[in-house]
């Protein structure tokens, strides 16, 4: 009898949440796939991500965390872009809306490291992040910034 | 038999380890190297396997499990002990149980 190796289990949703949430109880990393697109560029689709437990420091605004969504009870990983009354306000990079305002028990852990095609890719300095989550909160930023995309594609398409 | 698993002793799953059942599967991420790794290092264990693993819980020695498997399935203890030492065999190598002093 065998312990197999399972790459046909990709845990999604609440078993994600589940696993994450006690290996970051243990005081260790937790590493997996992120899929989506809604903090593209920063995470792009089928990037790995590595969330590191809190371990009692208090998430900031610019820091990339791993939250549980409440109402489905899956994980996401959004950028904090404003704390207020021990609230925390997340968002992704590329989507238009708030996620809502969390509690700090609603949030697993903190985007410490990212993988793309394999190779260590870089997560950026705590300026540029403080930067992003501040021009993210305002609606305008995130449709320029998608509109600066599409634009920046379709001059590539054509070079 | 073997001599790393002992009938007579009693061994437990790894502090090292985190499990949860999912699909109806049991799933299995190691710690040992000090990350929870879903990408390269997720287990999962099959029915029978499942079956054993749940009993391999500290309580109580491999020869005792042998023994509930052997009532449940209705087989002979040496066909069911044969399998819960040879997966006992692949969990100590992978840190996932150890055996309780």
């Amino acid at each position: 009898m065998d312990v197999k190796p399972s790459p046909h289990i990709r845990p999604a949703g609440e078993p994600l949440a589940g696993l994450m949430r006690a290996v970051l109880d243990k005081g260790k990393p937790f590493r997996f796939e992120a899929r989506g697109t809604s903090m593209y560029p920063f995470i792009r689709d089928g990037d790995v991500v590595t969330v590191a437990p809190l371990a009692g420091q208090d998430p900031r605004p610019g820091d990339v965390a791993a939250f549980v969504q409440p109402g489905t009870s899956g994980v996401r990983v959004h950028r904090i872009v404003k704390v207020e009354a021990s609230r925390y306000f997340l968002k992704g990079d590329n989507a238009l809306d708030v996620d809502g305002a969390l509690a700090r028990d609603m949030i697993l852990g903190l985007v410490v490291r990212l993988e793309r095609g394999g190779r260590p890719h870089r997560v950026g300095p705590t300026f540029r992040s403080a930067a992003i989550a501040r021009l993210s909160r305002t609606f305008w930023f995130t449709r320029l910034a998608r509109r600066a995309r599409r634009l920046f594609a379709r001059q590539e398409g054509k070079g | 038999m073997n001599d790393k698993i002992d009938l007579d002793k009693v061994y437990a799953p790894s502090e090292d380890v985190v499990v949860r059942e999912i699909e109806g599967e049991v799933v299995i991420v190691p710690l040992v190297s000090g990350i929870g790794d879903v990408e390269d290092e997720l287990f999962t264990l099959n029915e029978t396997g499942r079956d054993i693993w749940k009993r391999v819980d500290g309580s109580k020695p491999l020869a005792a499990v042998v023994r509930e498997l052997a009532e449940e399935y209705d087989a002979p203890a040496g066909l069911i002990e044969g399998d819960v030492v040879g997966l006992l065999e692949e969990l100590l190598v992978r840190k996932m149980v150890v055996e309780k002093q």
